[in-house]
Parts: C-alpha cells; sequence; structure tokens
C-alpha cells in the first residue's frame, strides 16, 4: 500500500459531497445531498430504484456530463479537497482519479491484456515495463492473476460473466484511482461470482477508497463501512453500516429496511 | 371498466376476441393469411433461383459452341495462318515506325538512308505476305464451307426431331424426305489443308530469307531509329519462333473442353463480328471492371467511412439531420444523369487539370482521353458512398454504448475513445460496408458504358499508375452495348450470357465474403 499522502490528509475524506443538488434540465433528480466518503472505506448507497442512487455516484466522476441537460445546480463536490466543476479541473485526470465499475460487464473486444492496458495508454503510458507491471499489479488485485497470467492475449469476451467483471475491476484500477465507484456490480452475476466480488471489494479497501450502489442490503451489510440510505433524491440518513442497519435513527430508514415501505 | 375476462366475453369482447367461427374456402382467415405472407416471401426465392436458371441455360451451350467454333478454326487453317501472320504485324509497326522517323527527320541525305532501310523492311517480306494472304483465302473459304454444313446440319437435326416427334404418317414422311434432302457432306478438311500443309516449307523458307535480310539491314539503320534497331534482334527472335511452331503444328491435333474453357477465362482478346474468327476472351473485360472497382472504392472509402464516423460520433443533431438526407439523396440521382455529367464536365475537367504544368509529375498526365478509367471510378465511387455511408454508419450505431461509457469513465478522450474502441469495435461491419459498396460499384452499368471510353484492350499497365487514365470496357458495359444486336443463340450471344454468370458469381461472392465478416463478431447484445 502506498503510504504517499501525509497521515493527516490520510483521515480527511477523500469525496466531500457539500449540500449539492443536481438536476436533468428542468427534472430535479438530487436534493441538498451532503455526504463524506472516507479514506480506504467502502461506502454502499441503497435506496429503492430511481432514489438518485446511481446519479449520485456518476456525479464523483462526472459521468453526467455525458448526459444533455444535466448539470449540478447548487453546492459543489470535492476530489481530494478540489472541486471537481472548477475550471482548471481536466476531466481525464478527474477520471485517472475516480475509477469506476459499470452493473453489467462491459470489456472492450480486444485482449485481456489490452483491455488492462488500456487506461494507461490513453494517458499516454508507452513504456513496455511500465504497462506490464501495472497489469500485473490490476489483475493481482482483482484476483484474476493466476486465473490470466498465462492467456494474458486472448481475447476478454471469451472470459466468463464473474471474470469480465473482475477484469472490469482490474482495468479500472490500473491507473490507481484514489477512489473506485461501482454501479452495482454483482447484478448481472451468479451468486458464487458474486461472492467473489465481494471478497474482492473487501480487499480493495485496502488499496482503494470504493463507492459501491446496491440494491441488495444483505450486500451492503457484508461489504460497507458506511451506508447512505437515499430516497427521492434526498439523503435520508448516512452512518456507519452496523449503527444504520441495528438501530436506524430515521423512521423512513426503518420501514425500508423492514421492507415494510409504503 | 375490467378488461373482459377470456371465459366470459362482454358484449363487445366477444365480437372482438373470438376467433371467427365462419372460414373463408374451408379455411381458417389465420391461416389464409399467413399463407398469403409467406407465398409473398417464398416468390422472391423461386425469382432468385429461376434467374439463376436462365442465365446457366442460355450460358451452358456457350462452351461447346465455342469449342465447336475453335475446332474449325484449327482444322480450316486459320490458326496457322494466324501464327504467320503475329511477325508480319510485328514488322508492319516496325516499317511504320521508320516512315515517321523519315517524315520527322532533319536533313535530306537522313531520309533517303532512312527511305531505303524502309523500302529494305518492306522488300524482304513481300514473299512470305503473298503466302500468307493466299493460304488465308483458302481457309476462309474452308471456314465457310464448314460454317454452311454446320449450318445445315443444325436445321436437319431439326427437321428429324420434329419428324419423330410428330404422330401424322404422311407429314413425318414429308420431314423425313426433306431431311434427306438437305443432306450434305461434311467438308474434307483432310483435302483441303493439304493445300496449306503442302506450303508450310515455302513459307518457312520465306520467313527465314526474311530474317537473315532483315539482319543484315537493321545493321545499317542510322542511330536516330534506335528503338527500332533493338526492337530488330527481339523480332527476329520471334520470327524464328513462329517458324518452329509452323514446323510442328498440326491440323489433326484435338481441342479440348479445357482449351475453350481456358481461352474464355484467359483470353487476352474479345474479338466479334470479325470477317477472320471470333474470340471470347475476358480479360480485357475483366481488368476494365476490376480497374474501375478499385478507383472507386479507393475514392469511396475515405470518404464514406470518414463521413460516417463523424456523422455518429462527433455531429451535432442538427448537423445529423442535415448530412444523413443529402447523402442518401445521392442515391436518387439516375446513372445515366450522372453519365451525361461525367461526359460533360468530369471528362473535361480531368483533361484540363491535367495539361497544368505543376501535376505533370503524376503519372499519365497530360491524358489523352476524355472517358477513362478515373472518370468511370470517380462517377463510381460518388454512387457507392450513400450504400457504404449509410451501411457504416449502421456498423457505428450498433457498438454498444457500454464500450464508450467504459472508455469515458478510464479518462480517454472523444478522439481516443472513438479511433481506439468505437471503430475497432466496429471495423467488421465497415468492411462489409466497403465490400458490399463493391458489389454495388461492379453491377453498375450505365454509368461505365458512357464514361469508361469503351476501347476493347487491356489497359497499357506499361505506364504505370497512368493506367487509370486510359480507357477500358467493362463486363456490365459489353453486354449492355452488344446484347441488343446479336442473333438470339448464336455464339455471341451465349459468351455475353457466360460474362453474366461471372458478373453474377463475381458479385455473390462479394456479398457472401461482406455477410461471413459481418458476421464474424457479433456484438453482445447491449
Amino acid at each position: 500500500m502506498p503510504e504517499t499522502a501525509s497521515s493527516a490528509a490520510q483521515h480527511a475524506p477523500v469525496v466531500q459531497v457539500r449540500d449539492m443538488d443536481f438536476c436533468y434540465g428542468s427534472k430535479a433528480a438530487l436534493h441538498s445531498i451532503h455526504l463524506d466518503v472516507e479514506y480506504h472505506r467502502v461506502t454502499a448507497l441503497i435506496g429503492p430504484s430511481g432514489c438518485g442512487k446511481s446519479t449520485l455516484l456518476r456525479c464523483i466522476n462526472r459521468m453526467n456530463d455525458r448526459v444533455a441537460g444535466a448539470r449540478v445546480s447548487k453546492g459543489e463536490i470535492l476530489v481530494k479537497g478540489k472541486n471537481i466543476h472548477d475550471a482548471d479541473v481536466d476531466l481525464t485526470q478527474l477520471r485517472r482519479q475516480v475509477g469506476m465499475v459499470f452493473q453489467k460487464s462491459n470489456p472492450f473486444p480486444k485482449t485481456i491484456y489490452e483491455n488492462v492496458a488500456y487506461g494507461l495508454r490513453v494517458h499516454g503510458v508507452k513504456d513496455k515495463t511500465t504497462l506490464d507491471e501495472a497489469v500485473e499489479r490490476s489483475l493481482t488485485q482483482a484476483a484474476l492473476w493466476d486465473e490470466l497470467k498465462d492467456r494474458l492475449q486472448a481475447h476478454a469476451l471469451g472470459l466468463s460473466g464473474g471474470q469480465q467483471q473482475r477484469l472490469c475491476i482490474a482495468r479500472a484500477i490500473a491507473t490507481m484511482p484514489d477512489v473506485l465507484l461501482m454501479d452495482e456490480p454483482c447484478s448481472a452475476l451468479d451468486p458464487i461470482a458474486t461472492l467473489k466480488i465481494e471478497e474482492l471489494i473487501a480487499q480493495l479497501a485496502r488499496n482503494y477508497s470504493v463507492v459501491i450502489v446496491t440494491h441488495n442490503m444483505q450486500q451492503a451489510v457484508r461489504v460497507s463501512d458506511f451506508t447512505a440510505f437515499l430516497h427521492l433524491g434526498k439523503l435520508v440518513e448516512f452512518a456507519p453500516t452496523e449503527e444504520l442497519f441495528t438501530n436506524p435513527r430515521e423512521k423512513l430508514t426503518d420501514s425500508y429496511l423492514r421492507g415494510t415501505f409504503s | 371498466m375490467p378488461p373482459a375476462s377470456p371465459t366470459t366475453p362482454g358484449p363487445f369482447g366477444s365480437k372482438l376476441l373470438r376467433k371467427s367461427s365462419r372460414s373463408m374456402l374451408g379455411m381458417d382467415p389465420q391461416k389464409i393469411i399467413k399463407t398469403f405472407f409467406g407465398a409473398n416471401s417464398g416468390i422472391t426465392i423461386v425469382v432468385l433461383v429461376l434467374i439463376m436458371v436462365f442465365l446457366l441455360r442460355e450460358g451452358a451451350g456457350f462452351l461447346s459452341t465455342y469449342h465447336h467454333e475453335l475446332e474449325v478454326y484449327r482444322k480450316a487453317g486459320l490458326e496457322f495462318c494466324d501464327i504467320a501472320d503475329t511477325p508480319l504485324k510485328q514488322q508492319q509497326q516496325l516499317t511504320s515506325a521508320l516512315r515517321r522517323a523519315k517524315a520527322s527527320a532533319a536533313s535530306d541525305e537522313a531520309k533517303r538512308a532512312l527511305g531505303d532501310a524502309e523500302e529494305a523492311f518492306e522488300t524482304a517480306i513481300e514473299p512470305a505476305d503473298e503466302i500468307v494472304s493466299e493460304l488465308k483465302t483458302h481457309a476462309t473459304e474452308t471456314k465457310e464451307l464448314a460454317n454452311e454444313f454446320h449450318t445445315l446440319e443444325v436445321g436437319r437435326l431439326q427437321l428429324l426431331a420434329a419428324a419423330y416427334s410428330t404422330s401424322d404418317p404422311t407429314r413425318k414422311a414429308d420431314l423425313l424426305k426433306e431431311a434427306e434432302l438437305s443432306k450434305v457432306d461434311a467438308p474434307n478438311y483432310e483435302e483441303r489443308i493439304a493445300a496449306v500443309i503442302d506450303r508450310r516449307e515455302e513459307l518457312a523458307k520465306a520467313l527465314t530469307d526474311y530474317t537473315t535480310v532483315l539482319g543484315t539491314a537493321a545493321v545499317a539503320l542510322p542511330d536516330a531509329v534506335a528503338d527500332v534497331k533493338t526492337a530488330v534482334p527481339a523480332h527476329i527472335a520471334e520470327v524464328h519462333a513462329a517458324v518452329k511452331k509452323l514446323e510442328t503444328w498440326s491440323w489433326q491435333e484435338p481441342v479440348s473442353f479445357f482449351t475453350a474453357a481456358r481461352s474464355f477465362f484467359f483470353g487476352t482478346g474479345w474479338i466479334t463480328n470479325s470477317s477472320w474468327q471470333d474470340f471470347y476472351g475476358v480479360v480485357p473485360l475483366l481488368t476494365g471492371s476490376l480497374l474501375i472497382s478499385l478507383v472507386a472504392l479507393l475514392i469511396a472509402t475515405p470518404i464514406s467511412v470518414s463521413a460516417a464516423i463523424y456523422t455518429n460520433q462527433f455531429a451535432s443533431d442538427q448537423e445529423k439531420e442535415i448530412i444523413k438526407p443529402v447523402i442518401e439523396f445521392i442515391q436518387a440521382i439516375p446513372s445515366v444523369v450522372l453519365g451525361f455529367i461525367g461526359i460533360a464536365v468530369v471528362g473535361d475537367l480531368i483533361k484540363g487539370v491535367s495539361q497544368w504544368e505543376i501535376l505533370s509529375w503524376i503519372p499519365g498526365f497530360p491524358i489523352q482521353e476524355r472517358l477513362n478509367i478515373f472518370n468511370a471510378g470517380f462517377l463510381l465511387a460518388f454512387m457507392a458512398v450513400p450504400t457504404m455511408f449509410s451501411l457504416a454508419e449502421d456498423a457505428l450505431n450498433n457498438v454498444p454504448r457500454a464500450y464508450s461509457e467504459a472508455s469515458d469513465a478510464l479518462g480517454a478522450t472523444k478522439l481516443q475513445t472513438v479511433f481506439r474502441v468505437i471503430v475497432p469495435a466496429a471495423i467488421s461491419g465497415i468492411l462489409a460496408a466497403i465490400l458490399l459498396g463493391l458489389g454495388r460499384v461492379i453491377g453498375e452499368t450505365m454509368v461505365v458504358l458512357l464514361v469508361a471510353g469503351n476501347r476493347i484492350a487491356i489497359p497499357d499497365f506499361g505506364d504505370g499508375l497512368g493506367v487509370i487514365f486510359q480507357p477500358a470496357h467493362t463486363l456490365t458495359g459489353i453486354i449492355a452495348q452488344e446484347l441488343g444486336e446479336v442473333s438470339r443463340g448464336s455464339s455471341h450471344w451465349q459468351a455475353l450470357f457466360m460474362v453474366g454468370i461471372l458478373l453474377f458469381v463475381i458479385s455473390l461472392s462479394v456479398n457472401w465474403c461482406a455477410r461471413t465478416i459481418a458476421k464474424r463478431f457479433e456484438h453482445p447484445k447491449a
């Protein structure tokens, strides 16, 4: 684990969402979100469908820029203390700092090696040794190295669904991001592949700060240190996972957890 | 109102939902509708099969007809004359080169020297020339006899066939009698060819003598005509080779079907309606078609693929709304109108441009012919662009959004995403689009007929890239031009159908390749 940051900075939240409003055109999607993502911890976002948890996740690496008319209308998001909407922020650098894994595994139709090396290549890394090292490190961290080290030149679409998703994780961490965003990474996987990914998330938290969106509350309990519950675009409750699940402060959280949602 | 349940339909539901209790012609109406749609799709397949059968039926007779013609060509001695004729034609070229040199010579002395040389060339060949032209007359007579016999024989066989199929005994007797009357003897090739064979020695000697005279005359040639001087030894060698060929030539050597097929597929001359001998060699047409298609493809591919990439990936919605319909509109231009443009505008334009001094480095410039391969290729490229553009754009559109999303999330710029992920992912579709554009170009007729120049000869590849500024003829053009004028069922007619079959096979294989490539990498549904 690289210990470059000072220990003081280590304890500062790596992502700070400050009183943020977000809207798609004229339709407001998030209201006054206030949330801190702790350094090297797993933060889970839970809530019913359409509550805005994926939107919130996609705000952190500005993936919502792809959508026409989507914008932050109030407040700000800081990544390592820097407002990501500042004019001098380079989007490619931001996305290098904040990696992302999608709901459905989406490896490129290239070789396994090229998939993992892609992020470095687009950032101009050409040196073969650097690339080789990064590929090995990322695949090892994604628990794929032992399975795949002998067929790095095989086509990525020939892997199983679980392997493909772990490959996508390896691809996302190849650029050594500070934050790793995961948008329901297990929703398309079978229970065994899901279990592997969950184990992996726990290991990843040693090196990265993870934000995970999940619709599966058991999963949130299993993998996360902190949990945020969103409802209708509002952050209802944000607390350490154990506390939120055993002793929720809000009535709404309680009824959601019990499944007695009106 | 709650929807009517299937078991207890309401008053309206019962009218709308129940299966019709009536039947038309004893069949369930649903079944009739299904049959109607099925039949329509069946019809297209049947029509395609009929087209193939028709083409094959008309073309199938070609090989045997052509085989027969080549047999007569050999037996009547025409082939013999052609072997001797080749060096004579070369001699004519050499003499006319000398004549041109004489006309442009500066001094009277040089003029006289060249005039003497020309005369020496002419007199040397005279004896051989005379023999060949006599033999040619004789061979042509034999061929006419053979053709006459063939025509009568075919008619007789038809009469006999009619006689055997009729049931009326008197009519049958009449027909048989008629057939008997029209019976003639087959020409006696052996007797006729003897006259040719007899003069073989004489001809060989005349040709050998000619080479001796030529050899000495060439030494005396002035340096002003160095090209003729250097060409002479090669010419002499050719004459010797021809003499050797004449000595071993035999009229009895059988002509195989393989020879007929080879002389169609690899024959270098497409010579029709000639008083001497018709040849149906497809190579000049095939080269013309391929060169034109290649030029068209080289022009159309970059334009349409980059237009597709721009439209699909970079253009704003308003731009898309302009670009797409405009490019698709090109398809609506009738090809004959494009032909006008080729003749009236593009031809003059490229000829004018080729005369610019600064462009003289381009091979083939300045060009002689307004109507040429490049002109046709240019217009065909224009016609292929809409097909290639639409298909390439579809291919890019089919790339799952997840790929570009993943690439974006890794911090790639738009250009990096397009050229490292999207285009590689769509490459099979883009290749298929290019191939289908090629299929469109190869089959196009009207433009090439009007604009390609229609010279039936293999373009001279000695010009290097300048070859594309020569006129050419094409597989499609020749059919359109000649099919209306040939008599039905003749060898020429059949040859054109063979060209049609060849064209069909080429188009079919191009399309098949395109389909295979497109299927090779299908995207996971996303």
